[in-house]
């Protein structure tokens, strides 16, 4: 830089692709929360559950319960304990279950459905709830708005076991029918007797397809949007999303793909869960509260100089609500439905575990009911890595969306 | 600043009143306190001598076959026990109720708390509590609660007791991550610099300048996680099933599993499962909707995370 006040702009300072530097610190990020995240639900477990690994042993007197105390190292110091068990997660190891295998093998198995059904539910309940949202907010019919409102209501706060009641009493047969309509034999046995692939690898197959679309789909209507390919962009979500539903059928595996949406363990000939209507379940119960938040937004906006001004200009209604008013409200409310998580995971615990999907609930409720800690802890553990992960995707599209996110 | 600028314009006071979902809220939660009264009230009076009859916990009517559907005698029916399914409702009611008045405590108690100190120390405490509530949101508070009360007696683990659990484990997740950005915008705001300019210790400018302009924003997660407090504790007495204690939930696992008990022979006693689910909707409905009117009213710039 020359001190004479003459710029040199040949002489530019090269800098790294914004990307790097925002994964580095959502790396950092998510690493942290993970260890904190670790410590809580450690001390949590250790400290707050009334129940230990030696609780059993109460039943011998106070001095049977000492020496299995002392046993098992729970007469340690806390914090030698929650060294032990960090460095154990680093090697993936979360010891063995109560009833004999290890945690690592009972959550591993499980924890495909239940990926499949957080991704696809926590991205369904957001696209249809900020939809709902924004359309409620425009639109100034009192009804529309206090329907809306009030469907909203009522699915936030359902009781979950009584969802999972309506869903099976009205929603099971008539998909169980669909699938004879189909053609798909009742047993799941003879769609995956010839399959070369595992269960739990279509699973991933099919959310990583999903959410890659999705994904690509929004990257490329933004990427078309600004570089002025109208048509492009009205079409690339479709496309993408067809895209992957034909490329997990082009695959060959796509009986085996409609099949998993029945059943979640193929070994069971008696009707176990289907993951397809817990998504539903779990849309249900989530999508409320983007839509509050979404409206939240838009009201906010719409009183603005620039809505003044699109409409001036002769915009439609559709398009100042859609290309200018709901980009604006729509950042806050991806931040704000982050805070819905509690409410979907906990939802989609209760519903995979009502509608017998073998999935990471039927884990968790397992080990509570038989006080089996290593199992809960295994359990809380993967269900703590999904959500981050899920957080981490969730800021890259927003940073990528919204310039303004990608530095601090 | 939200309260000053909200309910110190002209017509303040009457825009909170004229949100219908604050209003649609508070009816319900007066309704819910009718019920309560309702329940000894009954008892007193036209269920007077008849406690072999409409006792909640051994009431049983000899006159009819339980579970009996609404009739004039029992007017939401019986369960498969013989007992009042009004009087069961009346009565759990006040269970739901001290739960979600000890969560909505809590949580306010423990996001101001938490917040209003990381935003006026920064720092490390700030960034210690901000990785906290940001790990927070991933333990699911009903799930804990679940954890802590599923081998415990009513009597142990009591609505006092899951309600404070509720309340701190929510109220260091996303209701501290909310409170903490908007006490951090409060702190940018003059007033706080004139106040410390004046002689103001940390005591003095946290809890007379910095806590009132929180106060709408705790209260709007403290409606909100009150919502889901309801729900973990009819989650609890759901899946205990058993025990002393009669709640919500209880009559919705009560109804649910004589109607599998019995499936394809009888029908599910509808009436006593939907009593129990409408309970837990409106009553957490109430103090969600309480929750979202109350975001609307006040300024949704600051109440955004």
């Amino acid at each position: 830089m020359s001190l004479e006040g003459t710029p040199e702009p040949a002489i530019r300072r090269p800098r790294l692709p914004w990307l790097v530097g925002f994964l580095a610190r959502r790396g950092l990020w998510a690493l942290i929360t993970l260890l904190v995240y670790l410590a809580v639900v450690f001390v949590f477990i250790q400290v707050w559950v009334p129940f230990n690994y030696a609780t059993p042993a109460r039943l011998g007197g106070p001095e049977a319960y000492q020496a299995a105390l002392e046993a098992l190292g729970l007469d340690r110091p806390l914090s030698a304990r929650l060294f032990e068990f960090v460095a154990g997660l680093i090697t993936f190891e979360l010891g063995n279950s109560f009833t004999g295998p290890p945690v690592r093998t009972i959550v591993a198995d499980t924890a495909p459905v239940t990926i499949f059904i957080f991704a696809v539910g926590a991205l369904l309940a957001f696209v249809i709830g900020e939809a709902l949202g924004r359309f409620g907010a425009w639109h100034r019919h009192w009804m529309t708005g206090a329907s809306l409102s009030t469907l909203g209501v009522l699915f936030t706060t359902i009781f979950p076991p009584f969802l999972v009641f309506l869903i099976a009493y009205f929603l099971r047969d008539p998909f169980w029918e669909l699938r004879e309509t189909l053609g798909l034999p009742p047993d799941s046995l003879e769609v995956w007797r010839d399959a070369p692939v595992e269960q739990n690898e279509v699973l991933l197959l099919m959310s990583l397809a999903l959410i890659g679309a999705v994904i690509g789909g929004v990257l490329v209507r933004t990427w078309a949007h600004r570089n002025r390919m109208r048509w492009v962009a009205a079409w690339a979500l479709p496309v993408t999303v067809l895209a992957a539903v034909a490329g997990v059928g082009l695959a060959g595996f796509g009986v085996e793909a409609i099949d998993l949406l029945y059943r979640s363990d193929i070994s069971q000939t008696v009707a176990t869960g289907s993951p397809l209507l817990v998504l539903v379940g779990v849309v249900l119960i989530t999508f409320g509260q983007v839509m509050f938040m979404m409206r939240v937004g838009v009201e906010d906006q719409r009183n603005e100089d620039y809505v003044l001004t699109a409409r001036a200009k002769g915009l439609t209604e559709a398009v100042v609500r859609d290309r200018h008013v709901a980009r604006n409200a729509l950042a806050p409310a991806i931040a704000g439905s982050f805070l819905a998580l509690p409410t979907l995971i906990a939802g989609m615990v209760i519903i995979e575990f009502g509608l017998e999907v073998r999935g990471l609930s039927w884990a968790f409720f397992t080990a509570v009911e038989t006080q089996d800690i290593p199992l809960i802890m295994g359990v809380l553990v993967m269900l703590g890595v999904i959500g981050i992960g899920l957080r981490v995707v969730a800021d890259l599209v927003i940073a990528y969306l919204d310039p303004r996110q990608r530095r601090s | 600043m939200a309260v000053a600028t909200v309910l110190g314009r002209r017509g303040g006071w009457a825009r909170l009143l004229s949100s219908a979902k604050l209003l649609f809220g508070l009816a319900l939660v007066m309704f819910f306190i009718v019920v309560i009264v309702a329940h000894p009230l009954f008892q007193a009076t036209i269920w007077e001598r008849q406690f072999t009859v409409y006792d909640p916990f051994i009431g049983y009517d000899t006159q009819v076959v339980h579970p009996a559907g609404p009739s004039g005698e029992h007017w939401l029916g019986t369960d498969s026990l013989g007992r009042d399914v009004v009087s069961m409702f009346t009565y759990s009611a006040r269970y739901s109720v001290v739960v979600a008045l000890a969560a909505g405590l809590a949580i306010g108690v423990v996001s101001l708390l938490f917040g209003s100190i990381a935003a006026y120390r920064r720092g490390w405490i700030d960034s210690i509590v901000t990785h906290l509530s940001d790990a927070m949101v991933f333990l699911p508070a009903l799930l804990a609660v679940y954890i802590i009360g599923v081998g415990q007696d009513t009597g142990e683990f009591g609505a006092l007791a899951v309600g404070i659990t509720f309340g701190v484990l929510y109220g260091l997740g996303p209701a501290t991550a909310t409170v903490r950005v908007a006490a951090l915008g409060v702190m940018a705001m003059p007033f706080i610099d004139a106040a410390r300019l004046a002689g103001a210790g940390m005591t003095r400018t946290v809890t007379r300048h910095l806590l009132p302009h929180l106060v709408p924003h705790a209260a709007v997660q403290s409606m909100i996680g009150v919502a889901g407090a309801v729900t973990a504790e009819a989650f609890l007495a759901f899946r205990s099933g058993v025990g002393a204690n009669i709640g919500f939930g209880y009559l919705v696992f009560e109804g649910l599993t004589w109607g599998e008990l019995f499936a394809g022979v009888l029908d599910t006693p509808w009436w006593v499962m939907i009593t129990g689910s409408a309970g837990i909707t409106l009553l957490a409905g109430a103090f969600y909707l309480i929750g979202v009117g109350l975001r609307e009213i006040f300024d949704p710039h600051e109440l955004v995370v």
